[in-house]
C-alpha cells in the first residue's frame, strides 16, 4: 500500500512538471503585458523598462523558466503582480470558499443521485424511471449560468429563503451548491442505474432474493456495493474539477474561490498568479485520483496495490 | 430480470431540500441592510489594491473615495477644491504650495501634517516601490515642509496638470504596501474588514474633518455579474448601484416600489478608432465616410435605451475644457456614399451585396458592445463598407489596439481629469509605448498646442488652446467620438442625499442619510 502511494506520488512528478511548464510557455506567449496592467497607459518608457527590469521580465525566456522551476523545487511560487502579496497565501485565502462550495455540491449531488439512481435501477423503464432519466437529461443540458439564476429567480426573489450572492453563513452556500451539485447528481444519477443494472442482473442478487431477502435489500445490500466502483471513477474526476474551481458558479453567485482568482489572474497577466493556481489545481487532481485509486481498494477486497 | 418491490423507494434528497427551505424559513423576512441604516453598493468588479499610492483601477479608486482624502478634491462641476488643504497658492508656474487645514486626524487619531503628505508623494516616486503613478508626478523635483501644516513642491518645469493629480489620497509617514491590509486615511470612512474577492466593510470616522457622515455602515460587495447585482437590488440586499444595471433592465427596476432611478450627465465617452496608417484609413475622407454611415442615434435609443448622449469630442460637454461650438457629423448616408466614391472605392453593384472594401472593427467580450459592434456592422454595410466583427478577451484586445494592429475598434475613455489627454492621445510622439497614441495620429499644429497646453497654467488661455486642438480633431477625424453614456444610479427610496456627479465621485456618499420606514410598509 504505501509502496504503490509513492509509485503514484513519483508517476505524478513528470505530470506537474509538464503542467508547470505548459503554464509557463502558454502564459507568457498571450498577447498582452502585465506591465501595461500595473502601471497603466499613461506611464513612461523609461518607468516600465524599470519594472520590467525589476520583475526580470526582461530576460530571456528560458531563463525565466530556469527562475521559475527552482522556485518551485524551493516551494516558492513567487509574488503576485497585482496585489504584492505571496502567491502561496493569495490561493491558500481563496480555497477554504473552493473547498466548502466542492464539498458541500458533492454532497448535494449524492444525496439526490444515489437514492434516485436505486430508485431507477429497481424498476427500470417505470415511470420513476422515466422521470429520472428526463430529469437528468434536463440537468445535464443545462449549463449552471442557466441553473443559477433560475435557483436564485425561485429560492431568493420568489420564496425570499437564501442570499442571492456572496460569501458568508450556510444559507449563501446553498444556491451555488445546488446549482453546481444538481449538474453532477445528473451524471452520477445514470452511472449509478446503469451499473446497478447490471449487477442486478447477477446470480448473487437473484439468489438473495430467493433466500427471502426484499428486493430493494438485495439491492442495497449486496448490489449497490459492487456497483460502486464506476460511480467513485467518475466522483473523483468531477471532485477534481470541482476543487479547480468553478469559474462560471462561482462568478455568478460573487463566490471568492479558485476559479475567479484564476480569472482575474489571467486577465491582469498576473503570471506569477496564474502559475500558482494553475500548479496548486494540478497538484490537487493528482492527490484526489490518487484518493480514488485507494478508495478502490476499500470498495473491492479484490483489487489490491502490491 | 426486473426486479420487483413493493415498496416505493422515499427520495430524500428532495426531502432533505424541504427540510432546509423550512429551516430557513423563519428568517428570510429579516431586517433588510437599510432598516439598519446600511449602504450595500454593488461594484461590478473587485478592486486589485486599497493603497491609494498603487491602486489604478476604477473600483479600487472608488473604495478609495470613500476611505482616503487628498489634498484637493473635485466639486461636482469637476472644478478641484481645497479639501486636506485649506488653500493654494502658485507664486511661480514651478511652485505650488499648500496650506493643511489644522486640527486633521487619520483614522487612528493621529494627526496629519506635511510631513505625511511629504511621504505619500516621495514614496510614490522612489522607484523601488513600483507605483504605477510616478510618470503623474515625475515633474517634482522637490517637496518642501516648512512648517507642520505646510507643504511645497517644486517642478522641474511648468505643468499645467499637476493640479489635477493632487487628489490623490494622503497616506501616514511608514506606511508599508500591502495588498490586503490597507493603508488608513482620512476620508469620512474606514476600512472595518476585507474579505478579499468577495466585499469591503467601512464603518463612518467620527473624526472626520468634513463632518461625520450619517450613515454608519457602507459595505461594498462585488458581483461581477450584472443579472445578480439586478437580483440583489431586487431583494434589497444590495441598496445602492451606481451604472451597474444594464439599460434593458431599467424598466424592471421601475416597477419595483422600493427602489428609484436616478440620471445624470456623464464623462466616460466611447469612440470609434481609426488606424491612421491603413491603406484606407489614412483617408480622411473615408473616415468621415464611416462616420457618416453610423446611426448613432439609433444606436442610442435601441441599445442605450436613451441613456447616453451623443458626443462631439471625448470630452464631456459638461467639463470646462470641451469646445462648445465643434461641428456635428450628422447621420447622412448619400454623403458618406459620396466621399467613399471620391475617395476612389466604388461600390461594385450600387445597393446590391458586394462591398468596395471590407475592414476589421475589434472590440472586448463584453456583450453590449459586441452588439454595437454588430449594429455597425449593419449600418455600415448600407454603405457598401464590409465589416469584420471580431471579440477578443480583454489583454489581447488592447494588446493589439497599443501594437497597431487593428483596422477599427470601439473603446471608452474613463476618467478623463484634464485636457492633457489630448496630449497623451494625439500628439505625434506619444504612439504606445510611450503614451496612448493608438491610431498613430500626427499632426503638427496639434503637436505644438498640446505641448503649449501643458505649459499654461491660466485656465482661460489653455481652454482655448484646447478649443483648436478639438476643432482640428472634428476635421481631422483621428477618433470618432461616439457618445457619452449616462450614470444611472440605481438606489432604495429610503437612500438620499446622494450627489451623482459625471465622474461618479463615490465620496458623495458621506452625504447620504438614511430615513426610516414608511409605517405599515412591506417589502
Amino acid at each position: 500500500m504505501t509502496r504503490m502511494v509513492l509509485a503514484r506520488l513519483r508517476q505524478a512528478v513528470p505530470v506537474v512538471l509538464g503542467v508547470a511548464t505548459l503554464v509557463f510557455l502558454l502564459i507568457h506567449m498571450v498577447p498582452g503585458d502585465p506591465v501595461d496592467a500595473m502601471l497603466g497607459e499613461s506611464a513612461v518608457a523609461i518607468d516600465k523598462a524599470e519594472l520590467r527590469h525589476e520583475l526580470k521580465l526582461d530576460r530571456p525566456l528560458l531563463s525565466q523558466y530556469a527562475e521559475f522551476m527552482t522556485g518551485i523545487a524551493r516551494g516558492d511560487l513567487g509574488v503576485s503582480f497585482r496585489t504584492r502579496e505571496p502567491v502561496a497565501r493569495e490561493i491558500l485565502s481563496r480555497f477554504p470558499a473552493t473547498l466548502l462550495l466542492a464539498s458541500a455540491s458533492l454532497a448535494i449531488a449524492l444525496m439526490i443521485a444515489v437514492p434516485l439512481g436505486i430508485a431507477a435501477a429497481l424498476r427500470p423503464r417505470s415511470w420513476v424511471d422515466l422521470l429520472c432519466g428526463t430529469s437528468a437529461m434536463l440537468g445535464l443540458s443545462m449549463p449552471n449560468f442557466v441553473i443559477g439564476p433560475l435557483l436564485v429567480l425561485l429560492f431568493s426573489i420568489q420564496l425570499g429563503v437564501f442570499p442571492v450572492s456572496g460569501y458568508g453563513g450556510w444559507r449563501h452556500l446553498v444556491l451555488p451548491a445546488l446549482t453546481l451539485g444538481s449538474g453532477m447528481s445528473a451524471i452520477l444519477m445514470r452511472m449509478l442505474r446503469s451499473s446497478l443494472l447490471e449487477e442486478v442482473g447477477q446470480e448473487y442478487v437473484r439468489t438473495a432474493i430467493a433466500k427471502g431477502m426484499s428486493a430493494t435489500r438485495a439491492v442495497v445490500r449486496h448490489a449497490l456495493p459492487n456497483a460502486l466502483i464506476p460511480v467513485a471513477t467518475v466522483l473523483g474526476l468531477q471532485f477534481g474539477a470541482l476543487l479547480a474551481g468553478s469559474v462560471i458558479t462561482e462568478t455568478i453567485f460573487s463566490w471568492p474561490g479558485i476559479g475567479r482568482l484564476m480569472v482575474q489572474a489571467i486577465e491582469a497577466r498576473d503570471y506569477p498568479l496564474v502559475q500558482g493556481c494553475v500548479l496548486f489545481v494540478a497538484l490537487l487532481t493528482v492527490s484526489v485520483n490518487l484518493l480514488v485509486d485507494l478508495l478502490y481498494a476499500r470498495l473491492d477486497p479484490r483489487i489490491r496495490h502490491e | 430480470m426486473p426486479v420487483q418491490s413493493r415498496k416505493w423507494t422515499r427520495i430524500p434528497a428532495l426531502l432533505g431540500l424541504l427540510a432546509l427551505v423550512a429551516l430557513a424559513g423563519p428568517g428570510c423576512r429579516q431586517k433588510l441592510p437599510v432598516d439598519e441604516g446600511t449602504v450595500v453598493i454593488a461594484l461590478s468588479g473587485a478592486p486589485s489594491a486599497l493603497d491609494p499610492r498603487i491602486a489604478t483601477d476604477a473600483y479600487s479608486e472608488q473604495l478609495l473615495q470613500m476611505t482616503h482624502a487628498g489634498l484637493l478634491r473635485r466639486d461636482p462641476g469637476g472644478d478641484l477644491v481645497p479639501d486636506l488643504a485649506s488653500s493654494r497658492e502658485s507664486r511661480s508656474p514651478t511652485e505650488f504650495v499648500f496650506r493643511l487645514r489644522p486640527g486633521i486626524r487619520f483614522h487612528d487619531g493621529r494627526e496629519l501634517t506635511s510631513k505625511d503628505v511629504r511621504y505619500t508623494f516621495e514614496w510614490i516616486l522612489d522607484p523601488k516601490n513600483r507605483s504605477p503613478h510616478k510618470a503623474a508626478f515625475d515633474k517634482i523635483v522637490g517637496i518642501e515642509t516648512p512648517d507642520r501644516l505646510t507643504v511645497r513642491f517644486r517642478l522641474r518645469e511648468p505643468f499645467a496638470p499637476f493640479a489635477a493629480e493632487m487628489t490623490r489620497g494622503i497616506v501616514p509617514v511608514n506606511t508599508a504596501a500591502r495588498g490586503y491590509a490597507p493603508p488608513i486615511g482620512a476620508g469620512p470612512f474606514r476600512v472595518e474588514d476585507v474579505e478579499p474577492g468577495d466585499s469591503v466593510t467601512l464603518a463612518r470616522f467620527d473624526g472626520y474633518f468634513g463632518g461625520r457622515p450619517a450613515v454608519s455602515r457602507v459595505v461594498v460587495k462585488f458581483i461581477p455579474d450584472s443579472t445578480l447585482r439586478f437580483l440583489e437590488l431586487k431583494m434589497g440586499s444590495v441598496n445602492f448601484v451606481l451604472n451597474g444595471i444594464d439599460p434593458e433592465m431599467l424598466p424592471e427596476i421601475a416597477k419595483n416600489g422600493n427602489l428609484v432611478i436616478e440620471e445624470a450627465p456623464g464623462s466616460n465617452a466611447s469612440y470609434l478608432g481609426y488606424n491612421l496608417k491603413d491603406r484606407f484609413l489614412s483617408d480622411a475622407r473615408v473616415r468621415r465616410a464611416i462616420a457618416m454611415a453610423i446611426d448613432r442615434d439609433a444606436i442610442v435609443r435601441t441599445l442605450w435605451k436613451g441613456k447616453a448622449d451623443k458626443a462631439d469630442s471625448i470630452l464631456a460637454p459638461g467639463f470646462w475644457a470641451h469646445e462648445a461650438g465643434l461641428p456635428e457629423i450628422p447621420f447622412d448616408l448619400r454623403q458618406a456614399k459620396r466621399l467613399l466614391d471620391e475617395a476612389g472605392y466604388r461600390d461594385p453593384d450600387g445597393d446590391g451585396p458586394a462591398v468596395r472594401f471590407t475592414l476589421t472593427y475589434k472590440t472586448s467580450q463584453n456583450a453590449l458592445r459586441l452588439r454595437i459592434a454588430t449594429a455597425i456592422q449593419d449600418q455600415l454595410r448600407k454603405a457598401g463598407v464590409g465589416l469584420d466583427v471580431r471579440s477578443y478577451e480583454w489583454g489581447t484586445f488592447f494588446g493589439d489596439i497599443k501594437s497597431g494592429n487593428f483596422q477599427l475598434y470601439g473603446l471608452t475613455w474613463v476618467g478623463l481629469r484634464d485636457p492633457d489627454i489630448f496630449h497623451l492621445a494625439f500628439h505625434s510622439k506619444m504612439v504606445p509605448p510611450s503614451g496612448a497614441n493608438r491610431n498613430r495620429y500626427g499632426n503638427d499644429e496639434v503637436d505644438r498646442l498640446t505641448e503649449a497646453g501643458e505649459r499654461e497654467t491660466d485656465r482661460g488661455k489653455r481652454k482655448r488652446i484646447y478649443a483648436r486642438v478639438q476643432e482640428i480633431l472634428a476635421r481631422d477625424l483621428p477618433v470618432f467620438p461616439l457618445w457619452i453614456n449616462r450614470n444611472i444610479l440605481v438606489r432604495d427610496r429610503r437612500l438620499a442625499g446622494f450627489t451623482i456627479t459625471p465622474d461618479e465621485d463615490y465620496s458623495y456618499i458621506r452625504f447620504m442619510t438614511v430615513s426610516p420606514p414608511a409605517p405599515g410598509a412591506a417589502r
